[in-house]
């Protein structure tokens, strides 16, 4: 029902990832995840192909401004366990799957980076455990029902690069997410090929592995019959009331999630969010300005210690 | 390239049944699924037997339907490919055999879905065979 993909990553990438593994058993699947340092916890969540390794450049200098960086994998990305059916996977599932991973490690006072559907399954979790969460940083992703974008409703090329038999075709055996999807998602495209591209094929080496790539795609609502219709609509309200300070970075090139819609729109939701600051980047704007967006972070949470802000 | 066109059930001694493709929700967009029932029948023969289809390399394909309780039949869809049952297969044909089966597909789904915008997308992500003449 499972593959078990704990191989060790090429050498070539091991010295960029060189974090100790760590698993945890949640809701029965086998979840990959890197722990590093003290202090209040970072979360770092990423979504759709990724998996830790989009954070690499994030985790030392979050660390060494004194806080713990947690960075799961997603079940089904990374280094995490990949089921092989597609039943496995549901958007309430994978948020109660981070719930189980936070809470076996106990984690109060957590900042949740959210990225891609680590936003949907971060803030879910965040609206679900507020005592746990201290606050929010939101990057190039959305919590509403109607359709993300534009973008998500037209058939070229989104629909139909995940539609019935063409997504197994050509996320599956040809890898079209993992592969040339994010490397057309980020800015410097040249730099992403040399360095960082293996990381995401690697860990999604067949087929079967890349099954999530094109069951993600499907749990975007486009109506109301949508299966995760109600949970987005739950969030936006959730969202709407919620207090827990907040930071809104962007991709200044990001076209699908363009931040005049989708940045403002957080800003409308969380008026009292900072931000948004917009940054070099795409939809993976980790990929090309991880540096500042590490800097934006750990200076947001400088002044929520100073000014003794807790959730 | 040529048609990809339904046949009867071939004969299958001497042959295996070679994975190639599988969807678990063929109805995520239910005009997909509508094309399967009307092409084969299936509403009357449920799931008595397989699909069979001509390639254009002459190669035939069983396309086998998958039911779930609680949804309407068929709600999975399993491609394979009929080939020699001690020979192994040819990657690159069995791909281009792919893409013409879904080419096939999206045109008798019909609009909005075109096979124009499939072979976009197809050259959009380097696929091989939608750049094959």
């Amino acid at each position: 029902m499972s593959i078990q993909s704990d191989s060790v990553l090429p050498a070539t990438l091991r010295d960029r990832w060189p974090y100790a593994p760590r698993y945890a058993n949640v809701n029965g699947w086998r979840m990959h995840y890197v722990d590093e340092g003290e202090g209040d916890p970072v979360v770092l969540l990423h979504g759709n192909p990724t998996w830790g390794f989009l954070y690499r450049d994030m985790i030392a200098p979050l660390v060494g401004g004194g806080r713990r960086v947690i960075v799961p994998d997603m079940i089904g990305f990374g280094l995490s366990e990949k089921p092989t059916r597609e039943q496995a996977h549901c958007l309430d599932g994978h948020t109660a799957n981070l719930t189980a991973l936070m809470r076996q490690l106990d984690l109060t006072r957590i900042t949740l980076v959210c990225h891609d559907w680590g936003g949907p399954t971060g803030l879910s979790f965040a609206m679900s455990n507020p005592a746990r969460v201290r606050a929010l940083t939101i990057m190039s992703t959305w919590a509403w029902p109607r359709p993300p974008a534009e973008f998500h409703t037209r058939i070229f090329p989104w629909r139909m690069m995940h539609a019935p038999l063409i997504g197994p075709y050509l996320l599956g055996n040809h890898r079209a997410l993992a592969g040339r999807g994010v490397y057309l998602s980020v800015v410097d495209r040249e730099r992403f090929a040399d360095t960082a591209q293996a990381a995401y094929e690697t860990v999604l080496p067949d087929p079967a592995t890349r099954l999530l790539t094109w069951v993600w795609p499907r749990w975007i609502p486009l109506d109301e019959n949508a299966r995760a219709f109600e949970r987005f609509k739950w969030l936006e309200q959730e969202l709407s009331s919620s207090k827990l300070p907040a930071l809104i970075i962007w991709g200044r090139e990001d076209e699908v999630f363009d931040a005049a819609t989708f940045a403002s729109r957080f800003k409308r939701l969380l008026p009292h969010a900072e931000g948004p600051h917009l940054v070099t980047g795409r939809h993976f704007l980790q990929e090309d300005s991880a540096p500042e967006i590490a800097r934006l972070i750990g200076s947001f949470l400088d002044r929520l210690d100073a000014n003794g802000a807790k959730q | 390239m040529t048609e990809v066109t339904p046949i009867k059930m071939p004969s299958l001694e001497g042959k295996r049944l070679s994975f190639a493709l599988a969807e678990d929700r063929l109805a995520h967009y239910p005009e997909f699924r509508d094309f399967f029932v009307r092409t084969f029948d299936l509403d009357r023969k449920g799931l008595s037997e397989p699909g069979f289809v001509h390639a254009p390399s002459g190669g035939a394909y069983a396309l086998i339907f998958i039911g779930r309780s609680g949804a309407p039949f068929p709600s999975g869809l399993e491609i394979y490919a009929v080939v020699d049952a001690l020979e192994p297969i040819d990657g690159d044909l069995l791909d281009r055999d792919l893409w013409s089966v879904l080419r096939w597909m999206i045109g008798g789904v019909g609009a909005p879905w075109t096979v124009q915008d499939l072979d976009r997308t197809g050259r959009l992500y380097r696929v091989p065979a939608a750049s094959s003449p």
